[in-house]
């Protein structure tokens, strides 16, 4: 009895570590952070289209805008963090 | 054999709520990443664990917290049973099912309710609510995989289909032994 269940927990432990990788909606072919421009410009870019950015984090080598956009929606987008273009994200 | 009394351990309305808890709940772990299907649901989830709690403190006396949550030295005396081999057979849930209840539930609705605030305008971004979010819903991923282990592991133990009884026709057979049987409701 200990046996089995020592070791379904250990099988369990394992098959947690090994699904946890990336989740994010896109990636970035972004290179070295030297040649990314600051997130300021990007946020400039997004307020000049009358976006309300609410967070900017880097995911996959992108840069990751939480933001109300023009239209007052929601939006969770992706952006290039070398040109600064935006970066289609997986369907879900 | 002795005669053996059936009891309706489980009735229908609880039997609904355990499938849709288990059914929005894993909707809303493999979606994970969000979207649409992800947030509703996460709102179904939440409005059934809501219920669940209300019904765990104000409900029919079975289905009270009380009337199936244990002590944790009982729990843990149970627990070391279950590892030599030697556990009491319960007739409700046993001390580390009931826990797990009140684990699962807890989380569950922790996890729901930060979800439902993130996609809110107001806290759309945080960063602390997203954290929060994630920290309370994975643990669910690992504790449902143990609730169906454990479920199976007391169905071989005691030669009765405990998925059945959850998910179908809400009844076990009643023994003299069980420990802390509550009477079938008459």
């Amino acid at each position: 009895m200990k046996n089995r269940i020592q070791g379904l927990l250990a099988s369990m432990a394992i098959a947690v570590c090994t699904s946890v990788s990336a989740t994010g909606l896109a990636t970035c072919d972004s290179g070295p952070k030297l040649g990314w421009q600051p997130i300021e410009k990007l946020e400039k870019q997004l307020s000049e289209r009358r976006w309300t950015v609410r967070r900017v984090k880097e995911d996959g080598g992108c840069y990751e805008v939480y933001a109300i956009d023009d239209k007052g929606q929601r939006v969770e987008a992706y952006f290039h963090p070398v040109t600064l273009a935006p970066v289609p994200t997986k369907p879900r | 054999m002795t005669s053996m009394a059936w009891a309706r351990v489980w009735p229908k309305w609880q039997r609904l709520l355990h499938a849709g808890l288990a059914l929005t709940t894993v909707a809303a772990l493999v979606t994970y990443q969000g979207g649409r299907l992800h947030e509703w649901a996460g709102y179904a989830a939440l409005a059934l664990v809501l219920l669940r709690l209300a019904l765990g403190f104000a409900g029919p006396t079975p289905a009270r917290f009380t009337a199936f949550v244990r002590a944790p030295m009982v729990t843990w005396d149970y627990a070391r049973a279950v590892w030599k081999g030697r556990e009491a057979r319960y007739l409700s849930h046993n001390p580390l099912g009931a826990w797990m209840v009140v684990v699962v539930l807890s989380l569950g609705a922790g996890a729901a309710a930060t979800g439902a605030l993130f996609v809110t305008d107001r806290f759309w971004g945080e960063a602390w609510l997203i954290a929060a979010h994630a920290l309370l819903a994975w643990p669910l991923g690992l504790l449902i995989p143990l609730h169906i282990a454990g479920v199976i592991h007391a169905s071989r133990r005691h030669r009765e289909n405990l998925v059945g009884a959850m998910w179908w026709h809400g009844g076990k057979r009643a023994e003299s032994s069980d420990s802390a049987r509550s009477p079938p409701e008459a």
